[in-house]
């Protein structure tokens, strides 16, 4: 059991429904995760609090489950809540950074996908063998809610950020693995 | 979104023609001239991952290659999205080049991230701290924020500045709606961090755990608390962790650390709990007439007050009253009252690095209950209580060094007798073998280091009864520990059998040694 938990840096996320699709002219690899639900919790707080938020997204491409990245991903976006609008925004950090706003959640979380590809150049063998996804998240703004009560005692979000290996500074990274899949000839 | 990104042309175009221009007065240097030196102007170098400013520091001395400049100023840019970088590189008269990557912050309001930065405040507003508090600098500073769009890295910065002139306070920020659509308010939230407070909330072992020798036990209470008061109802099931008998109860504890007065706080507790009384207690009861016997249900009401003289020091004075049913086989005997006064010490002091994730952190605490005649108490006994911890945090380990020791005159009923041999003293030892009916002296020793979630430990210390032999013992082993899930495995140093002691669970406490506090 100590092996297990030493073993995985990132809290697993429930089972999703991932799916794949050939993104920019069938030459990237793009996922879909409609549940994966990073703008929730704190970040979603700190978002109605008229604050951004910036998460960092991994997509990679793995041989099998568990299995070293072949190919990756990585992204940051910069999220925020429109007070007036009550709709979510997205910006790309990149040059040129791109943006998408009057998102619902789910809306902006897919948007982010949208723009997180893996070139299928970049898969090498795995273009025509069958391959895992594995998809993380982690939300990079700190909170500055007060500091945890002296007192011990079992509140539900004192379990979660306890369990949470990371500082709450960083977030806990989050991570979801599907597969197999194959790409379409 | 085509201004925007006309916008964000022209300042691109601005920046990129004064470097040509200024270029074209003076010499380009050929591809693989070597860089005598390359500097960012325009930002703060060390606001860059420290990978590319190591990247960046590491141009000098090699040969100048285009590419690899406008590689690292694109880097820059998704680093830095609300900036533009261009490159300038000129020639020195011995041939050798010099880049310079000219960073500007592009003024397009819409490249704020925040969508809501194309909102005009009104109002900033700071509370938790009177105005007078507040620099003239700082509030000038915070009123430039209204009547303008919201400009973010602003906002982060008067953050910034409200922590360091208020380091002793958490510092949060709400925007809201305005009462004109399309404007907004912001609202600095300032208020006292945790680890300032002159009182801090009294620990509470909440456990829930398995040990092998003495099976499982749990002590869960369900925190309800406000910023000065906090409702603690506590259940417990079969808990033998903390003292000689294993009970099962329920209580409530209801604290206050603000009374008028940031120093002055009470504390309320009442359990109600039926013990259980293991068969080598009994047996050394039977054989230790001298010892108080076993009693049936145990209630006990605590009130406390607190007063603190710094934020690192606190008394607390009070009484214990502690009513002893009598097992149900002797329901001829009177029920026993065990009244106590109750004196305290406290000290706390963190040092070091941050005050959230501090290097140094130590702790103490002296306690004395005294059972008196005078205040109807069955019992007459002094118990004394020192105890002390100290942590060392460097990275990933962590050093925790603890003591404890305590002496009871009097005969005192059991529970208030000391143990050792469970989750967290001696472990690897088991109380009911150490000392079925625990002991009226009693000192122990711990250290711990931790790395990672990887625990090493080192146990020593006696219970024993005035008059009796005091034995040493010693114990060591491993845990595991990763929030409040734990497991360890001790094992007894002096001793002829060769045996392990597993304990696994969940706890919820901050303190780490296993003495009642109050």
């Amino acid at each position: 059991m100590a092996l297990a938990f030493t073993g995985s840096l990132a809290v697993p996320l429930e089972p999703q429904n991932v799916s794949i699709a050939r993104a920019n002219n069938n030459e990237a690899l793009a996922v879909h995760a409609p549940n994966l639900g990073f703008i929730k919790g704190e970040p979603l707080v700190r978002l109605k609090d008229g604050r951004s938020v910036r998460v960092d997204l991994d997509l990679m491409v793995l041989p099998g489950p568990g299995g070293t990245a072949v190919a990756r991903a990585r992204q940051t976006f910069v999220l925020s809540y429109d007070l007036w609008e009550e709709r979510f925004a997205v910006t790309q950090a990149g040059t040129p950074p791109r943006s998408a706003s009057y998102l619902t959640a789910n809306a902006a979380e897919a948007w982010c996908l949208e723009h997180l590809t893996i070139p299928i150049t970049e898969m090498g063998k795995l273009r025509d063998a069958p391959f895992w996804i594995r998809l993380e998240y982690r939300i990079l703004d700190g909170n500055n809610t007060a500091e945890r009560d002296d007192a011990g005692g079992l509140t539900l979000k004192g379990l979660i950020d306890a369990l949470s290996r990371r500082p709450k500074e960083s977030g806990p990274t989050h991570a979801v693995e599907a597969g197999p899949f194959r790409l379409r000839s | 979104m085509r201004i925007k990104a006309l916008l964000a042309l022209f300042a691109l175009l601005v920046l990129l023609l004064t470097a040509v221009s200024a270029a074209a007065q003076e010499t380009e240097p050929p591809e693989g001239a070597k860089i005598a030196a390359a500097q960012v102007s325009g930002f703060d170098i060390t606001k860059l991952s420290p990978g590319l400013q190591q990247d960046i520091g590491k141009l000098a001395g090699t040969p100048l290659n285009r590419q690899l400049l406008r590689e690292l100023a694109a880097r820059l840019e998704t680093e830095q999205p609300r900036y533009v970088a261009a490159i300038r590189t000129t020639q020195d008269a011995d041939g050798s080049a010099r880049v310079t990557f000219v960073v500007a912050r592009i003024r397009d309001q819409d490249r704020d991230p925040n969508i809501n930065s194309k909102y005009i405040v009104d109002t900033v507003e700071v509370k938790g701290v009177p105005d007078r508090d507040i620099s003239p600098d700082l509030r000038q500073d915070l009123q430039t924020l209204t009547g303008k769009p919201l400009d973010s890295d602003a906002a982060d910065r008067l953050d910034q500045r409200l922590k360091s002139e208020f380091p002793n306070y958490d510092i949060s920020r709400r925007t809201s709606r305005a009462k004109e659509q399309g404007h907004i308010n912001v609202v600095y939230v300032v208020t006292k961090a945790e680890w300032a407070r002159w009182l801090r909330f009294e620990p509470i072992d909440g456990n829930a755990l398995f040990h092998s020798d003495q099976g499982w036990g749990a002590v869960l209470p369900l925190t309800i608390s406000a910023r000065d008061v906090m409702v603690l109802p506590v259940i417990s099931w079969d808990t033998a962790d903390d003292l000689i008998e294993e009970y099962s109860g329920f209580g409530v504890r209801v604290e206050s650390r603000r009374l008028g007065t940031d120093r002055l706080g009470f504390f309320f507790e009442w359990s109600t709990s039926d013990p259980e009384w293991r068969e080598p207690t009994l047996l050394a009861l039977a054989l230790n007439p001298q010892i108080p016997g076993a009693y049936g249900n145990r209630m006990s009401v605590t009130p406390l007050l607190k007063f603190a003289f710094l934020p690192q020091l606190s008394v607390a004075g009070g009484v214990g009253i502690t009513e002893l049913e009598p097992l149900a086989e002797d329901l001829l005997i009177p029920s026993q009252m065990a009244n106590v006064a109750i004196g305290s010490v406290r000290y706390h002091q963190q040092w070091g690095r941050s005050s959230k994730n501090p290097a140094h952190e130590a702790g103490a605490a002296l306690t004395l209950r005294k059972g008196t005649s005078s205040l109807e108490s069955d019992f007459s006994y002094d118990r004394y209580v020192a105890e002390g911890d100290y942590v060392y945090r460097w990275g990933k380990q962590r050093v925790v060094v603890s003591g404890m020791g305590g002496r009871i005159t009097g005969a005192a009923p059991l529970f208030e007798r000391f143990t050792l041999g469970d989750s967290r003293t001696l472990r690897g030892w088991d109380k009911y073998d150490i000392s079925p009916v625990g002991g009226d002296r009693m000192f122990h020793t711990s250290v711990e280091y931790h790395v990672h979630d990887v625990m090493l430990f080192v146990d020593a210390g006696s219970v024993w009864d005035t008059g009796t032999e005091k034995r040493v013992r010693f114990s060591t082993g491993a845990g595991f520990t990763r929030g409040p899930l734990f497991m360890t495995l001790g094992f007894p140093i002096n001793t002829d059998e060769f045996r392990a002691v597993f304990t696994m669970g969940f706890r919820f406490s901050i303190t780490s040694t296993g003495v009642k506090k109050y």
